[in-house]
């Protein structure tokens, strides 16, 4: 004989086909959004890194390079070319700042990484096209004409030759680069510090931030600490920068997320304790008999322990499933890890069978004398 | 003969204080082992009540119960054990388990009882045939008359080798050709298994099979 759990789910399958839905969404919607937040993480970490800097310079007050308001006045940031620690000729000027490209006739998003060919802070090739032209960067002089020329993400749906605007200025997409999308799939756009400065600071030749590199003789915990005693400048190492952007970009604007997570879990167990516990009253009749032909409280709180997890399983296999496709199909970058999938599912599990086990003590309590009454 | 169920002073009382309810009061009552008895009296006179009690359902406000020789100790023993080893239950609404065949519906009953697989199929197979349901096996209570649920009811009762079976009311739902024919396998069971069998009726016309009727009135037996 099959178990009589599996028999009583099949007689009751639409119950058991709702319940195991709405565990398999909640599940789902529980994995995407971590998966949202890890993929957000991941595109904070991966421009940053690329650069290959261990040292950001940004301007005193700003809270760090990704941080507050940065600006800084290159030709003042000459001495730090010779500062002790930093490696030769690794000190590089960096522009990165949101803008509204307007890109086949219609404002888009995106970021404007300029920065000095050849030194840190972009790609050193392009995947498709050529790099952009480089300006002749220090020797300054603002009538100076620039090459208005853009590197675009090979993921952005704009093809060689073609022309986008920003700040008024047209530039003319040159190359192609490997993808490297920044929080929330916002595209990087690669171009010329002195470009960079023409389409967004009006031709003034700031910059956000130095980066550089520190030589192996020295810690960039260390070279990061003196330069930052000077007190005109906030200095941090790749460290510091990356926990930064990732409180900044992730987890502050994140904490609603996470706390939503925590809802979805708590509505995955209300979910189902409701229908165990609703489902039980209505089965009292039926535990009553059993209870009076002789099943034991630890048979009874077996029988819907078994059926909780049993469905527990399915919607909980089923929310994996689901959110791994959802990651697939989603408009932004999501990463699912697969050990946080198992954590998940373990914990979902644990919640659903705590639930049922609310519901387990609710039958305990049926009295047997209700099979001399009613009908089941 | 042996006493198979012994009950003395037996009380029972349902709501606290003023609106208490006497359901049974100070009854003593003893079964014999094969007896076949009859319980009646009108409605609410706590015949229910009274089987009950003896079937280690309830516990008594006062009283104590011997089933099969043993005194029953309601703080420490299991309740529940008593009635899957030494006790059968036959209710008037049948109360199949929907969602099961007539054969598992039995084989339930021995499941809870440890019993499992072949030797309960072998078991549950042997009952329902005993009962006149060979044919029906496979059929879900929905798919069956009053009459045959009842005959399930009664296999599924026999499915433990109880001491004694207890029914409530077992021809209440169903006619007179129905009722006749489940005396008739009552008769045959007594004979077969020397089952101890105890029924709540108010059907006058079953006393005819009674070693022993019962009478009830306002919780206390009147006539034994």
């Amino acid at each position: 004989m099959r178990s009589i759990f599996l028999k009583d789910m099949a007689y009751r399958r639409a119950r058991v086909v709702l319940t195991a839905i709405g565990i398999t969404v909640l599940v789902a919607l529980i994995l995407a959004l971590g998966g949202i937040m890890h993929g957000m993480r991941i595109q904070a970490r991966q421009f940053v890194e690329s650069t290959g800097a261990t040292i950001w310079i940004s301007s005193e007050g700003s809270g760090g390079a990704f941080i507050g308001f940065s600006m800084l006045y290159e030709e003042y940031m000459a001495p730090l070319h010779h500062a002790q620690g930093i490696k030769p000729k690794s000190m590089s000027p960096l522009v990165f700042a949101q803008a509204r490209p307007i890109i086949h006739g219609r404002p888009s998003k995106a970021i404007v990484v300029g920065y000095q060919q050849g030194k840190l802070g972009g790609p050193t090739r392009v995947l498709e096209g050529s790099m952009f032209t480089p300006s002749r960067f220090a020797d300054y002089r603002p009538e100076d004409p620039l090459p208005l020329e853009v590197v675009v993400d090979e993921r952005m749906n704009l093809e060689i030759g073609e022309q986008i605007t920003i700040g008024g200025e047209k530039l003319k997409v040159v190359g192609k680069s490997e993808s490297l999308m920044f929080v929330l799939d916002t595209p990087l756009l690669f171009m010329d510090v002195r470009t960079a400065q023409k389409v967004l600071f009006a031709n003034y030749p700031s910059v956000n931030m130095m980066i550089a590199k520190a030589t192996e003789r020295f810690s960039p915990a260390d070279v990061a600490g003196n330069l930052d005693e000077d007190g005109t400048i906030e200095v941090r190492t790749l460290k510091q920068t990356l926990d930064d952007i990732i409180e900044t970009y992730v987890t502050e604007p994140m904490k609603a997320v996470m706390f939503l997570r925590v809802m979805l879990w708590l509505a995955s167990g209300i979910l189902v304790a409701m229908i165990t516990y609703v489902t039980t009253l209505e089965k009292t009749q039926e535990i009553g008999v059993l209870k009076a032909i002789g099943a034991s409280n630890g048979y009874v709180v077996a029988l819907i322990i078994k059926q909780v997890a049993l469905m527990s399983v399915i919607g909980i296999v089923g929310g994996v499933i689901l959110s791994y496709g959802f990651a697939v199909a989603a408009p932004i970058f999501v990463k699912i890890h697969l050990g946080e999938s198992l954590v998940v599912a373990f914990i979902s599990f644990l919640v659903c069978c705590g639930s049922g086990y609310l519901a387990g003590r609710k039958a305990i309590a049926v009295d047997p004398m209700v099979a001399f009454r009613g009908e089941i | 003969m042996a006493v198979v169920v012994e009950g003395t002073g037996l009380t029972k009382h349902f709501g606290q204080a003023d609106a208490a309810v006497v359901a049974v009061d100070t009854v003593d009552i003893a079964i014999e082992e094969g007896e076949l008895v009859m319980l009646m009296g009108d409605s609410g006179c706590g015949k229910t009540t009274l089987i009950s009690l003896l079937g280690c359902i309830l516990t008594p406000n006062a009283g104590s119960l011997w089933v099969d020789g043993q005194l029953i100790d309601y703080v420490s023993q299991d309740m529940s054990a008593i009635r899957r080893e030494k006790i059968g239950f036959v209710f008037q609404l049948f109360h199949l388990i929907p969602y099961l065949t007539a054969i598992e519906n039995v084989m339930i009953a021995m499941s809870i009882a440890g019993t499992k697989g072949h030797e309960a199929e072998t078991r549950a197979k042997a009952l329902l045939t005993q009962v006149g349901l060979e044919s029906r096996l496979e059929h879900r209570p929905a798919q069956l008359s009053g009459g045959e649920k009842q005959r399930v009811s009664f296999a599924r009762a026999l499915a433990n080798n109880p001491k004694i079976i207890f029914a409530d009311e077992p021809t209440a739902n169903l006619d007179s050709r129905q009722s006749e024919n489940l005396m008739h396998l009552v008769r045959e069971l007594r004979q077969e298994h020397k089952t101890t069998i105890a029924i709540v009726t108010h059907h006058e016309g079953l006393k005819k099979d009674a070693d022993r009727v019962i009478q009830m009135k306002d919780g206390r037996i009147t006539s034994s």
